[in-house]
């Protein structure tokens, strides 16, 4: 089992994985509360690359990285992962916009 | 294996994180599927129809199993509560530790906002 210190390389690499055979690639997230820890697993039953963490930080990261893979599974490989990113974008300008007047 | 509906699945994946807090795991899988056999894909692909593909996901306690079938249109619905219902559970998780970096962040803004 290849356990990846890096969140940003699991990302890019788990990424690659699908894009090269998104029918069997898959992505499994197990919880234990009783521990505290968070195992991530994707796998093409080739190559499998893993994450374990029991940092909250990392469970916001993992949202982020569910959203892409979200995207990419039901809209195909070849769907922009950058309107996950885009996205957040979007959601911050009304909020600098509804803030003109401060008197 | 139950396969549910949407929303269905996400009361029943709220309930398992809560039955699970004192003990047991919870497994979620996701894998993009077309929920069609390999025979009936062939056929579409040299019919030249587009075929429709879906976001499959199983939840797990070790005991009971469900599932359910996101298609494209649904996704960000899905994405959006299944987000919530995650934050909500993941509480066990440790925080990061601030405190060093806190009172020396403190420190330097205060020193930064005195200065201009």
């Amino acid at each position: 089992m290849v356990y990846i210190t890096s969140w940003d390389e699991f990302v890019e690499r788990s990424a690659q994985l699908f894009r090269a055979d998104p029918d069997s690639t898959r992505y499994v997230m197990k919880y234990r509360h009783c521990d505290g820890k968070l195992v991530l697993k994707v796998t093409d039953n080739k190559e499998c690359l893993k994450f374990k963490t029991d940092q909250a930080q990392d469970a916001k990261k993992m949202e982020k990285l569910n959203n892409i893979f979200f995207t990419l599974m039901s809209r195909g490989p070849d769907a922009d992962v950058s309107e996950v990113a885009g996205k957040e974008q979007t959601e911050a300008q009304p909020g600098k916009k509804g803030r003109g007047r401060k008197q | 294996m139950v396969l549910l509906q949407l929303d269905p699945f996400l009361n029943e994946l709220t309930s398992m994180f809560e039955q699970s807090t004192e003990k047991g795991t919870v497994w979620v899988t996701l894998k993009r599927s077309s929920l069609k056999s390999k025979v009936q894909r062939n056929k579409m692909a040299t019919a030249g129809e587009p075929v429709e593909y879906r976001c499959l996901i199983r939840a797990t306690n070790g005991k009971k199993t469900i599932s359910t079938s996101v298609g494209a249109k649904d996704h960000q619905r899905f994405q959006a509560s299944y987000t919530t219902i995650l934050k909500a559970h993941m509480t066990a998780l440790k925080k990061r530790e601030r405190k060093d970096k806190k009172k020396a962040a403190g420190a330097d803004k205060k020193e930064g906002s005195k200065k201009p």
